[in-house]
């Protein structure tokens, strides 16, 4: 499953450190789920898309594989 | 009571405490066993003391030692640990059989082990909803619903 998240954060300028912090996840599970190394959970998914302003199925596409990092 | 604890202070704290009670096991026993006992809770406080600095790592290990997991790091502790009891099962088993097959006395330790943890994982089953199952929205009652269309 390929997701937007290291897209979206570039583009705001954020570190994964960051990003982590206003999830209150890990940099470990940011770099994980950038990576597509872990799918998060539902209400984790969501966080994500709300901080980004994005509904989840446009920050996770189910139809695209990961093609690595 | 957990909550009144820091959480980078919990495991250390669990560790201290269980080893203190276990080398003061050994001191109860007597004789030289103090010796044993003395060097065991000075090896208990270095690994509480090193819990404690892994727990302030930026890691995984460093999160799941500190407890503030979240739920990548709680779902690997959680895997790891079954990894563990798949182990301990297995060891039992194949303990249990060669204590069988060479009518050992010490063979039941292993069949404790393997009682427990099979009625640990039927207790998990029970706790954690497989018996929530329910009945299915669209079981047949025995009512007849009137279709849209025919009417």
């Amino acid at each position: 499953m390929r997701n937007r998240v290291r897209e979206q954060r570039t583009q705001r300028e954020m570190s994964q450190a960051e990003l982590a912090a206003a999830l209150g996840v890990s940099r470990q599970t940011v770099i994980s789920i950038e990576s597509g190394r872990y799918l998060p959970s539902l209400p984790l998914a969501f966080a994500i898309a709300r901080f980004f302003g994005l509904t989840v199925d446009k920050m996770f596409d189910p139809d695209e594989e990961e093609t690595g990092t | 009571m957990m909550a009144f604890i820091r959480p980078r202070l919990r495991k250390p704290l669990g560790i201290a405490l269980a080893g203190t009670v276990f080398a003061g096991a050994w001191a109860l026993r007597g004789g030289d066993a103090w010796q044993l006992s003395v060097a065991m809770e000075v090896t208990v406080l270095v690994a509480a003391i090193t819990t404690y600095v892994r727990a302030g790592e930026d890691s995984d290990e460093g999160a799941l030692a500190g407890s503030r997991a979240d739920e990548r790091q709680k779902m690997l502790s959680l895997r790891s640990r079954a990894l563990g009891w798949n182990f301990a099962m297995i060891a039992a088993f194949i303990g249990i059989t060669v204590g069988v097959a060479v009518q050992a006395t010490w063979s039941w330790p292993f069949l404790v082990i393997l009682a427990v943890t099979g009625f640990a994982y039927l207790l998990g089953l029970s706790n954690y909803g497989v018996a929530e199952e329910g009945t299915a929205d669209d079981t047949d009652t025995g009512h007849q619903a009137p279709s849209p269309a025919s009417s």
